[in-house]
């Protein structure tokens, strides 16, 4: 390359000039700040947890070594049981719901209809919200004795007989804190399939209409199988972030009503903050992992899959 | 236009709108309501006679008490400085990261590349029990300095991912052309390549600034006293607590803090789908 042979001939043994150029040494050097930050705050803190996962720790109190103790306590512990059932149901009902919501509201959004651009922006609005407030609205709707939907289905129009005890009752807390969920998730979904979407060139869709498919067909035959690698990846990242979250039920329901809604973030929090088990409340994260490895490596193998097509 | 295939276009067209207001309403709804809820006092908040559906009284009050809490504006100060202050820190180390991974070729970018990936995807509840005990022992435990040194462990990642696939899309001849002229590589990186980009790092900016401005874990669990409190936690704290909601304010600080992003993302929509459609954040 001309540029770098003149670099070295004007600055004779500028040796720091020659590693700011060459593609081999300017790599790592750009890339260390990051990775030095990464490996402290992140890798350093995971092998810790796994250390206090196989320890006593207690909040304020020196840390000694009890091998598979916390994980022997939690798999006879009725709470973490519940956890794992919760967060299973969770992520599991959530993410379906989201799935299907966000194909169909991508599909309607990629149809052209007065008001689109304002349509798009409005509805992207339960996902750009701050969740802690739009958790609070929720909050309000689902409200105990004052709920507007209680309200309007039994006094307004006569419908119920009685409240829907939306967070009172064990089953009906898992739904109404899944309903939030969804109604946050879905136009992360929507939009992003929509952007898949309208990837898709017109070309192929026009040709499969000439071909007499009806526009259902060619959404199941054409458009779907070529928009599955951006499917495939937005929802792994999604399902990552469901199993893992600790906003909505830590606002909601904390966890409420007999432990009907805890998820692995609240429980660990519960057992390391409030009860000062921090030992205990590592391993309730630690099991985590082999779910996330899972969900990392078919991530992984989507994204390069896509980055192939 | 015949009168039969308008017929079949009313025809088509009518259940469609139909659905696209259902779908408006449910995703909607919960704003307006809060909206209204905002707007009523604390009597007519709980009063569901007549038209509730609108304040009968419209009324300001319950902002004036949101803004009017002795701590909202030092709260607003702490979410301000502490936002910016990672935005800053996390966009230039991605920045460099992301430019190292999608433009400079040696050994272990793919590599660098993957493990960007992992821990952009590892869930940023899943580590906060070790960090709050690492934390602890650099003394950084309870104030402000504790949200600046971890959040960027969610936002790096991140943002290293979205902007190493957009320097993948800016073209590099520019920047061979300025090398030619004699420009120093990192001159040419910065006069050239960097401004090319700014749309991209603008983008990572706001998800950085909007994802510190919501976190909440972090906020509650690394950082203690009234006084060190973000804000979204401040208000919560402030006007909820137990079995004890003060409704009006907190519809007042939901409408409140909605207006701003949704005025934000109008004019970024199309941007911003671009940007996750690369990378993602919460589910």
């Amino acid at each position: 390359m001309s540029a770098s042979t003149r670099i070295q001939s004007t600055s004779s043994g500028s040796r720091i000039a020659r590693l700011l150029h060459k593609d081999s040494s300017l790599g790592p050097i750009l890339l260390s700040p990051g990775f030095l930050f990464l490996a402290v705050m992140m890798a350093y803190p995971f092998f810790y947890a796994v250390f206090l996962s196989f320890t006593d720790k207690q909040i304020g109190a020196p840390a000694s070594f009890t091998g598979l103790e916390n994980y022997a306590k939690l798999l006879s512990t009725n709470l973490f049981s519940k956890t794992v059932v919760n967060s299973l149901v969770y992520t599991l009902c959530a993410l379906a719901l989201k799935f299907c919501g966000g194909l169909a509201l991508g599909a309607m959004l990629n149809r052209p209809f007065i008001g689109q651009r304002v349509a798009k922006a409005l509805m992207l609005l339960p996902w750009i919200m701050p969740t802690v407030f739009s958790t609070m609205i929720w909050s309000w709707i689902y409200h105990p004795s004052f709920s507007i939907v209680n309200e309007v289905l039994v006094n307004k129009l006569g419908l119920l007989s009685q409240p829907l005890p939306f967070l009172r009752e064990e089953s009906w807390a898992m739904g109404s804190l899944i309903f939030v969920n969804v109604w946050r998730g879905v136009p992360f979904f929507g939009i992003t399939f929509l952007a898949a979407i309208q990837g898709v060139s017109t070309e192929i869709i026009e040709a499969s209409r000439i071909d007499g498919a009806n526009p259902w067909q060619t959404f199941w035959r054409i458009t779907f199988p070529m928009i599955l690698p951006v499917v495939i990846i937005v929802s792994l990242i999604s399902t990552i972030g469901t199993l893992a979250d600790f906003d909505l039920p830590f606002l909601l329901t904390r966890g409420g009503p007999n432990n009907a809604t805890t998820l692995f973030s609240l429980t660990a929090f519960t057992l390391s903050l409030s009860s000062g088990a921090i030992g205990l409340g590592a391993a309730v994260t630690m099991t985590m992992f082999p779910v996330l490895v899972i969900l990392v490596i078919a991530s992984l193998v989507s994204l390069r899959r896509r980055q192939q097509v | 236009m015949n009168l039969t295939s308008l017929a079949r276009k009313t025809f088509t067209a009518v259940p469609f709108y139909l659905a696209l207001a259902g779908v408006a309403f449910i995703l909607l709804f919960p704003f307006y309501w809060g909206f209204i809820s905002s707007l009523k006092y604390e009597v007519e908040i709980y009063d569901f006679t007549g038209n509730f559906l609108w304040a009968k009284n419209p009324s300001l009050n319950n902002y004036v008490t949101l803004f009017s809490h002795p701590r909202f504006f030092g709260w607003f100060w702490n979410s301000v400085s502490v936002s910016a202050i990672t935005t800053i820190i996390s966009v230039v180390i991605s920045v460099m990261a992301g430019f190292a991974i999608a433009r400079l070729r040696f050994r272990g970018a793919a590599l660098a590349g993957t493990l960007v990936f992992i821990t952009y995807l590892a869930p940023r509840t899943f580590l906060f029990i070790p960090l709050a005990q690492i934390l602890k022992d650099w003394g950084l435990l309870g104030g402000l300095p504790a949200l600046i040194v971890t959040y960027p462990t969610f936002l790096i990642p991140f943002c290293t991912w979205l902007l190493s696939g957009y320097f993948a899309n800016v073209p590099v001849e520019p920047e061979e052309c300025a090398m030619v002229d004699g420009a120093s590589r990192l001159s040419a990186i910065i006069r050239i390549t960097l401004p090319m980009s700014l749309p991209g790092i603008i983008t990572a900016a706001i998800f950085s600034f909007t994802a510190s401005w919501n976190e909440l874990l972090y906020s509650i669990t690394f950082v203690n006293g009234d006084q060190n409190k973000m804000l979204t936690n401040g208000i919560i704290g402030a006007f909820s607590g137990g079995d004890f909601f003060s409704w009006g304010p907190l519809m007042a600080a939901a409408t409140i803090s909605s207006l701003p992003v949704a005025i934000l993302y109008f004019f970024f929509t199309d941007r911003f789908v671009s940007g996750i459609t690369s990378g993602a954040t919460k589910g």
